[in-house]
């Protein structure tokens, strides 16, 4: 039985990479940039090893990073491919003692979890001249990957848990994101007060080495020293937290396995919302819809996130390093985020889609019911963001180029992504779905596609961009006024051009789009 | 009485062919979905298309409502072309699609508001035909939940009433009573036969011979993406019942051998 759902897991694998070769692509350029680490750091411990006096500390700082990474990335960030979610075998009547052990195994069985065991047993060539520790170093690297998987594995169920209460959910995660944002300035602080490497080095390996996180990966250290005493305790404490793990997952797992899917009380809205106060044309009617479901819809709100949060680690770097400067960079950077979220958008409507294509509303319609959607919420944080900076420091001189570069920024955005959804369809959560589950290999090409973005806008920006930072160089609220000038002509004009021009594409292919959106690839 | 508030107007100068398919093909890499189709349908008809699971309905009601663009073959919804003049073909045309989502996190009201302010209809009447059409399908007392909160028989009901806010003259109706209950069903009937008597024209796709051979004037039989018969309900079916008929033209009827273990009284 443990065998035949471990093969589930492979077949679903192998069969993922079968649906598209745009996401199998995606996955090899992931896998050879990972690969790629992984031998760096292989050589590096090849290299390293009986050169360094530290190899006991980096192994516990190494191996408390890769399981600190595994508990926050997956279930915050990223999001986990749940393909083996628990609550999926409700009906078959597996005994739970089978079933919580093949579902936590097959943790194992994705490429990252592969890919993490590579990596940390190359790290441990760090003690290759020495037979015990050598040994005790492999067996510390099992033990690491395992706690790795589970904690995600724990972290995963749990979130899942809480995310079924929708108001919950939103609060936690903006709470947790926060926690978690915060962790990197509270860490660099704690650096930048230590003389040097080996002075923090030192006492953080030494209170990781008790943690969940290190005390694994302390024992070769412990055994390298002689320091029995702490091999010891490290060694029961490694179990120990490895048997609690394993123990709370199961009964996680075997919990979720009875538990019926949560009920969601049925909302209500009286009235027709925002489709009271829109122009009664099709235009307004997609901004209506588009506004609807920023609001209601949780996929959305994720991308809201980053608004609160961008200022927040701005102000965190400003204080630590007494400089600034970086919060002028707001404005401009989350206008571009809102200004690309809606990117994604037809594949977020997913088959619902297939209402447009039916009523035959123009293209034009439907680019520009999004982008104002989009508009609408944008502009005041925006502005806020542009404006707000500038005052507070006093130099208001540099407020009206701040503007222009930040409005730039959202209309030109909104103009790219309006032209881009029109032609691309990605694989995005379906509506109602997890809003963190993200198919594989997705990761990579959300990557280059931000990265062609950011390259785009680099460029689109230009024009904007010379008289901009001409002005901040002189002080010159004038050339900030050009600047301004030339952001809101360029950026209506990107925006009008995007509109049209995706209109035009999205008349061409909505039917390919509908086909596109079906299969969700 | 109820097609009448919703203002269907019945035009002169109407054509004699409500929906017609010359020559629909479409291939899914080696399978062919639906093999060179033609097929008529009259204006004032209610036509059914009736096929086993996987016959290419779906896929054919799709080329011909716009969803997915034919191999080869035309659609003429009310004499107008929809691949060539997409935008004139869909706004004589209501079509309720078969597995597609609805843009469920509005509430149904806005659901069929939004349906009708994207066809570029005035607000007045816009109101007007949405709380009309709620009442029809009884979903008045659920007009400001959530889509995503209903069952399936009320998604049905009100994916419908999207499809029919901007009185078409031509309805497509992908397996329409699926899920219905059957009370829902009837009063479904009941607004069809309305809409056909006051000249509109409706296909609908189903499984259910009896239901198909009592509702409809005419049908097609399509089975393997090739359409084996089409006409008059009494055309096709001869002397036999539908079910039969279909039976016989479709073929493919197990041969009883059965699952022997399936009994449970042998345990």
């Amino acid at each position: 039985m443990v065998a035949h759902i471990l093969k589930l897991k492979l077949r679903l694998l192998g069969n993922g990479f079968k649906r598209s070769t745009g996401q199998l692509i995606g996955v090899i350029i992931g896998g050879v940039y990972a690969l790629g680490m992984i031998v760096m750091l292989t050589l590096a411990a090849f290299y390293s090893a009986g050169q360094t006096q530290n190899a006991a500390e980096l192994s516990i700082v190494l191996a408390s990073v890769v399981v600190l990474g595994w508990a926050i990335v997956p279930p915050l960030l990223t999001g986990v491919d749940l393909t083996l979610e628990p609550s999926r075998f409700v009906h078959f009547g597996i005994s739970q003692k089978i079933l919580a052990p093949a579902l936590v195994l097959s943790g194992f069985i994705s490429l990252p979890a592969i890919l993490t065991i590579i990596g940390l047993l190359g790290g441990t060539l760090l003690w290759r001249f020495e037979a015990g520790p050598m040994v005790a170093a492999v067996l510390a690297a099992l033990v690491t990957a395992a706690m790795a998987v589970l904690v995600c594995q724990y972290l995963t169920i749990l979130s899942t848990a809480l995310r079924a209460k929708r108001r919950f959910r939103e609060l936690t995660f903006a709470l947790l994101f926060l926690v978690l944002i915060c962790f990197g300035p509270i860490i660099s602080s704690v650096a930048g007060a230590a003389q040097s490497m080996t002075d923090w080095l030192s006492p953080l390996s030494n209170v990781l080495s008790y943690t969940p996180f290190g005390a694994a990966a302390a024992l070769p250290g412990a055994l390298s020293e002689s320091n029995f005493a702490k091999f010891a305790v490290c060694l029961l404490l490694a179990v120990i937290y490895l048997g609690g793990l394993y123990f709370l997952v199961a009964r996680a797992t075997a919990e979720a396995t009875v538990t019926p899917p949560p009920e969601q009380r049925a909302a209500k809205q009286s009235g027709l919302g925002f489709f009271k106060f829109v122009p009664a044309t099709p235009t307004g009617a997609v901004t209506a819809r588009a506004l609807t479901y920023w609001f209601k819809d949780p996929r959305y709100a994720i991308g809201v996130l980053m608004v609160p949060v961008l200022p927040l680690i701005f102000w965190f770097t400003g204080n630590q390093s007494g400089d600034y400067t970086m919060m002028y960079l707001i404005g401009p950077l989350i206008g571009i985020l809102l200004g690309f979220s809606i990117s994604a958008d037809i594949s977020y409507d997913n088959t619902a889609f297939a209402l447009h294509v039916l009523t035959g509303v123009q293209g034009r319609a439907d680019r520009a019911g999004r982008a104002f959607a989009c508009f609408a919420l944008s502009i005041i944080p925006v502005l806020l963001a542009s404006i707000l900076p500038g005052a507070i420091a006093g130099e208001t001189w540099r407020i009206a180029g701040d503007l222009g570069i930040s409005l730039a920024a959202l209309l030109i955005a909104l103009g790219v992504s309006s032209l881009a959804s029109a032609r691309y369809i990605y694989a995005v959560p379906l509506p109602g779905d997890n809003p963190m589950k993200t198919p594989p290999g997705n990761g990579m090409r959300v990557a280059l596609t931000q990265l062609g973005t950011i390259g785009s806008m680099a460029i689109l920006l230009l024009p904007v961009l010379i008289p901009y930072l001409m002005g901040w160089f002189q002080k010159s609220q004038a050339l900030g006024l050009i600047a301004l000038a030339v952001g809101l002509v360029e950026g209506i004009g990107l925006l009008v051009l995007g509109i049209i021009l995706g209109g035009k594409w999205y008349e061409k292919r909505a039917p390919e789009l509908m086909q596109a959106v079906m299969v969700n690839k | 009485m109820m097609l009448t508030d919703l203002g269907y107007c019945y035009a002169e100068e109407m054509n004699q062919i409500a929906l017609d398919i010359r020559g629909l093909a479409k291939q899914f890499g080696p399978k062919v979905a639906v093999d060179n189709v033609s097929l008529e349908v009259p204006t004032g008809s209610f036509y059914g298309l009736v096929g086993p699971n996987g016959a290419g309905k779906t896929t054919m009601l799709s080329m011909a409502t716009g969803l997915l663009r034919p191999d080869a073959g035309q659609a003429l919804v009310n004499g107008l072309d929809i691949w060539a003049q997409p935008q004139a073909a869909k706004s004589t045309l209501g079509v309720l699609a078969d597995g597609v989502r609805q843009f469920d996190r509005l509430t149904g009201r806005q659901l069929v508001t939004y349906s009708g302010l994207l066809r570029g209809m005035e607000r007045a009447e816009v109101t007007e035909r949405t709380e009309d059409l709620l009442r029809v399908m009884d979903l008045s007392n659920d007009g400001d939940k959530l889509v995503v909160d209903y069952s399936a028989g009320m998604t049905k009901k009100i994916s419908l009433a999207t499809a029919m806010i901007h009185s078409p003259k031509l309805l497509v109706l992908d397996e329409p009573f699926e899920a219905v209950d059957p009370v829902s069903a009837a009063n479904i009937r009941d607004i069809l036969n309305d809409y056909v008597a006051y000249g509109g024209t409706v296909i609908v796709s189903s499984h259910v011979m009896d239901l198909v051979q009592r509702m409809c004037t005419h049908v097609a039989v399509i089975a393997g993406g090739v359409l084996k018969a089409q006409g008059s309900v009494d055309e096709v079916r001869g002397d036999m019942s539908l079910e039969d008929r279909f039976v016989d033209l479709v073929g493919g009827r197990g041969n009883n051998e059965g699952l022997s273990w399936l009994r449970t009284s042998s345990n």
